[in-house]
């Protein structure tokens, strides 16, 4: 396997979660495997050359926002290509909690955030723009390092 | 409820031709694996008899066939399902193979593995390498893995 990051999220009912993922986001599943008993002991949800682990509540410090009053430590950006508008709406009907509505920008993507039905937050975005540093600076008041 | 070890992956071919090359050419696309040998000898070539009730046959050198399993659902091109023994299972001990080839987008097929029932190789058995279940699933869905990633690259 090539060297590189991914994550990994935690639901009290990880099943539920695949079936509404692929619902929601279009990911689809690649791997999954389940004890005797039915129990969710390992999967991977793949959408372009990405993907997610999605597993059970493994252990005290690994828990689903819907354990813990709904905070989230990071969040997870589902990077799309085409009509993020149409992505928005496919979440939306598909019980998808909106954070925050489609918009574009500074940086030249439209993006949205939207929960989950256990309270993972899900960040869209898709380029709409290109933007330079100087625009994307002038734009923000930010001084920008490391741009492409 | 018995274990299950699923995998799945997109091929550009129509299901008719997935499927097609999954049954007929599994004789060029099988990659055999040291942690799930189907009998002591050295590797064979797989093949399947067409149809249900059909064998998945294993020839060795010797010219001596071992039936891994047999065709319980015949549904091409959308389903087939047979079933999976090692010649170091225990004797009552038949795990199976759901495979399923779905149309998605243009021109693709969705081909999906589940294999049931792995957990149920005892312990202590030779074919279980003294694994625990998760570790034994984890290395039957990786091997499921590389050879759907091998049909896809040679067959379909």
């Amino acid at each position: 396997m090539t060297a590189g990051f991914r994550s990994a999220l935690f639901y009290q009912d990880p099943k539920a979660a695949l079936a509404w993922l692929e619902k929601a986001f279009g990911f689809e599943l690649t791997m999954l495997l389940e004890d005797a008993e039915g129990n969710v002991a390992h999967s991977q949800m793949s959408f372009g050359n990405g993907y997610v682990m999605i597993g059970q509540e493994w252990s005290a410090d690994h828990k689903s926002p819907k354990s813990v009053g709904g905070k989230n430590t990071q969040t997870v950006n589902i990077q799309i290509e085409t009509d993020i508008d149409a992505h928005f709406e496919r979440a939306k009907a598909a019980g998808a909690v909106i954070v925050a509505a489609p918009e574009t920008q500074f940086y030249g993507d439209r993006t949205y955030r939207c929960s989950d039905p256990e309270g993972h937050i899900w960040t869209v975005s898709q380029t709409v723009q290109a933007v330079s540093r100087e625009e994307a600076e002038a734009a923000s008041g930010l001084k920008i390092t490391g741009w492409l | 409820m018995t274990s299950k070890v699923y995998v799945a992956l997109r091929v550009k071919a129509a299901p008719e031709r997935a499927f097609a090359a999954f049954v007929q050419e599994i004789g060029a696309w099988w990659r055999p694996n040291g942690l799930f040998q189907t009998t002591p000898r050295a590797p064979g070539v797989l093949a399947f008899e067409l149809g249900e009730g059909g064998r998945l046959t294993e020839t060795l050198e010797s010219g001596k066939v071992f039936e891994i399993g047999r065709i319980s659902a015949w549904e091409p091109p959308s389903r087939l399902v047979f079933s999976w023994r090692q010649a170091n299972f225990p004797p009552d001990l038949h795990t199976e193979v759901e495979v399923r080839f779905e149309a998605v987008g243009e021109g693709e097929t969705r081909v999906s593995v589940e294999h049931r029932g792995f957990d149920q190789v005892p312990a202590g058995s030779a074919a279980r390498h003294g694994f625990p279940d998760e570790a034994l699933l984890m290395r039957l869905a990786e091997w499921w893995r590389g050879l759907l990633t091998s049909y896809r690259d040679t067959s379909a």
